[in-house]
């Protein structure tokens, strides 16, 4: 009886219900868009870092990564190089010689980190290769080539084909420089990097640091991003004289931007949930001050204040929950278009994504692991919308509720 | 042997609004017995309503003491009087006060789903009150397509489906015109006599005054007369 009455109750004013409605749909609606826009983001900025910055997986030596000295190389790297193709769980693997040092040019010098690599090894985990935005991802000719990005070409006022000298210390401490032919210029989706960023041929700077086949980094891509944790664990065990880090603690600011972002999305959504509940509220108010007569007639012929509680509860859950299915499914539509067709945001101004390290082309997901908190949500606000009218149809007395 | 259905000992109620006080019931000895048909008049103000909301557990008065069924009603509190005039009281309202989102079987039907009584039991109850009441083949009509007659015999029907201890009503005929008010009083007669119910209404209308078999007459909140 109380769910049917309560439910009839919400359509006497047809009008105000729909108004009611429709404004926790769009709230929610709103709210779905921001958390798909948000993952969508997310998601892309984690396949950046995954595809292009570090891979799933690194594997260093114990102090490598906290000044880059060319001297703590990865030792046995054969062996563990054959344990990881052997892998099942592993879709490729690269490895890097690495070191800091300075590029310099007539215009300018810059602090950089030069990433020596194998282009084919290299391809096949990081999409640098795809990123390359003038020339090609190869050695050719006989000075030595590099692949610098476009931020630092800009910075330097360096073009392609042109020559720069780069600085660095060996691993006997000796300063040793060498010039360089641009043979591409690279532009990834993370600026600050492309600055930073250069790469050689791994075998020259091998030579250049005085070393022979030894590596600095084993950069590992996993078939999928769900094996992550176990591998990890795994590699860990295997190799415990040797750093081993996912993707989350090489680059802690995007693992960090990925609960900011939750959190902060979920802050809007509450922020929207608040505004409407005051509208709630209020068409509760008007909805029980207009059945004044009536309800004093109920509590009359023996309504007891729980059951008027529940009728007054269950009026307000439908009026506010009555938006999420419509929302849940425009959301579902809407977002699978532009899951598929993707969203470009490069009118927000590309430099500003890209300086975050985002994509300008953004495609938005379905935030369906998320919509049972969002449901949990909406009820606290139906629940909190309805204390107000709740209290005042318990405050009636029957005898003066009856009185014209 | 008569049963008591009320008793009501020296009952007084004096309200105070805007500290003026006004004594609406004052000292009243009240005795109705299983199957009356009693009629309240009285001019306006002379406190039917208010001995009507006090017999009803509406309202509660400061001095004297209303026994119902064996029931001290005035030592009840809140939840008390509430469950108390859900299983021993029908109350037909001058306004109908229907539901107007509820059929006319449902509203009937309404005062039995708070009893929580099975639907079995409520249709059976319901169909034969339609029936004696001729509005079966309005039972699946809202009240807003009832004619006010028809609304009032629905809130008759209400008030009786639960088999009450007496069924109070006040001013019943005031919003009818004057057939539709007759039936309603044929109606409530020949219920008073099939279900041997107790009614009890407070009125000015004289029509309804003529069909009363006892007429208690209040003036200034004191029983001046009560004739059978």
């Amino acid at each position: 009886m109380i769910i049917t009455l309560a439910w009839r109750n919400i359509w006497r004013n047809k009008m105000r219900s729909l108004v009611i409605i429709a404004s926790v749909t769009a709230g929610l609606l709103a709210g779905i868009a921001i958390l798909a826009l948000y993952k969508g983001m997310m998601k892309s900025r984690i396949r950046t870092v995954i595809d292009t910055e570090t891979g799933h997986l690194q594997i260093h030596a114990i102090g490598f990564t906290a000044d880059l000295d060319p001297a703590l190389f990865i030792s046995h790297q054969e062996d563990i190089t054959r344990s990881l193709s052997a892998n099942q769980n592993i879709e490729a693997y690269t490895t890097r010689t690495i070191t800091a040092g300075m590029v310099s040019t007539p215009s300018g010098s810059a602090g950089v980190s030069i990433m020596g690599i194998d282009p084919v090894e290299e391809s096949r985990v990081s999409g640098l290769s795809k990123k390359m935005r003038e020339g090609k991802m190869q050695w050719a000719g006989q000075t030595k080539g590099i692949l610098i990005g476009k931020k630092l070409a800009k910075k330097l006022k360096l073009a392609l084909g042109e020559k720069l000298v780069i600085t660095m210390t060996d691993t006997a401490d000796n300063l040793v420089a060498a010039a360089f032919r641009i043979q591409g210029i690279y532009q990834s989706a993370n600026a600050p990097l492309d600055e930073v960023n250069v790469y050689v041929s791994r075998k020259d700077l091998q030579e250049m640091l005085g070393l022979k086949t030894q590596v600095h980094e084993i950069a590992i891509k996993l078939k999928t991003d769900e094996w992550l944790e176990e591998q990890l664990l795994q590699l860990q065990h295997a190799y415990p004289r040797l750093s081993i880090e996912s993707w989350k603690t090489l680059s802690p600011e995007t693992s960090m931007m990925a609960e900011t972002v939750d959190t902060l999305s979920y802050i809007i959504l509450i922020i929207i949930l608040v505004a409407l509940s005051f509208g709630i509220m209020n068409t509760m108010m008007m909805s029980i001050l207009e059945r004044r007569h009536e309800i004093g007639m109920m509590m009359a012929l023996g309504m007891n204040r729980i059951k008027l509680l529940l009728l007054i509860m269950t009026e307000t859950f439908f009026l506010t929950i009555t938006g999420i299915p419509i929302a849940m499914l425009i959301g579902r539509i809407a977002a699978n278009y532009y899951e598929k067709k993707g969203m470009d945001l490069s009118g927000m101004g590309r430099d500003m994504m890209e300086s975050f390290g985002f994509e300008t082309m953004i495609y938005p997901s379905y935030p369906a692991d998320k919509m049972g908190f969002i449901i949990l949500l909406v009820f606290c606000t139906a629940l909190v919308s309805s204390i107000l009218p709740i209290i005042k149809s318990l405050r009636m007395d029957p005898v003066s509720a009856l009185q014209k | 042997m008569e049963t008591t259905v009320i008793d009501a000992h020296n009952i007084s109620k004096t309200y105070d609004p805007k500290g003026i006080p006004v004594t609406a019931i004052r000292n009243v000895h009240m005795h109705i017995s299983k199957g009356e048909f009693v009629a309240l008049v009285g001019p306006s103000g002379s406190g039917k309503t208010t001995l009507l909301n006090m017999i009803g557990g509406l309202d509660h008065p400061d001095s004297g003491q209303i026994i119902v069924n064996g029931t001290d009603i005035t030592a009840l509190g809140q939840k008390g009087l509430v469950k108390f005039r859900l299983h021993n009281i029908g109350f037909v309202f001058q306004a109908f006060n229907l539901i107007p989102v509820l059929t006319a079987k449902e509203n009937a039907e309404f005062i039995m789903l708070l009893q929580k009584e099975k639907k079995a039991k409520r249709d059976e109850r319901i169909d034969l009150l339609f029936n004696q009441v001729g509005l079966m083949d309005k039972k699946n009509i809202r009240p807003a397509q009832l004619s006010g007659g028809q609304q009032q015999r629905v809130a008759v029907v209400r008030a009786l489906a639960s088999k009450p201890q007496f069924v109070l009503a006040d001013e019943p005929t005031a919003n009818l015109d004057s057939a539709s008010a007759f039936n309603l009083l044929d109606m409530m007669a020949k219920l008073n006599k099939e279900e041997n119910m107790t009614f009890i209404f407070s009125t000015h209308d004289q029509r309804v005054i003529e069909r009363a078999r006892r007429v208690i007459t209040l003036v200034d909140g004191q029983i001046v007369s009560d004739q059978q």
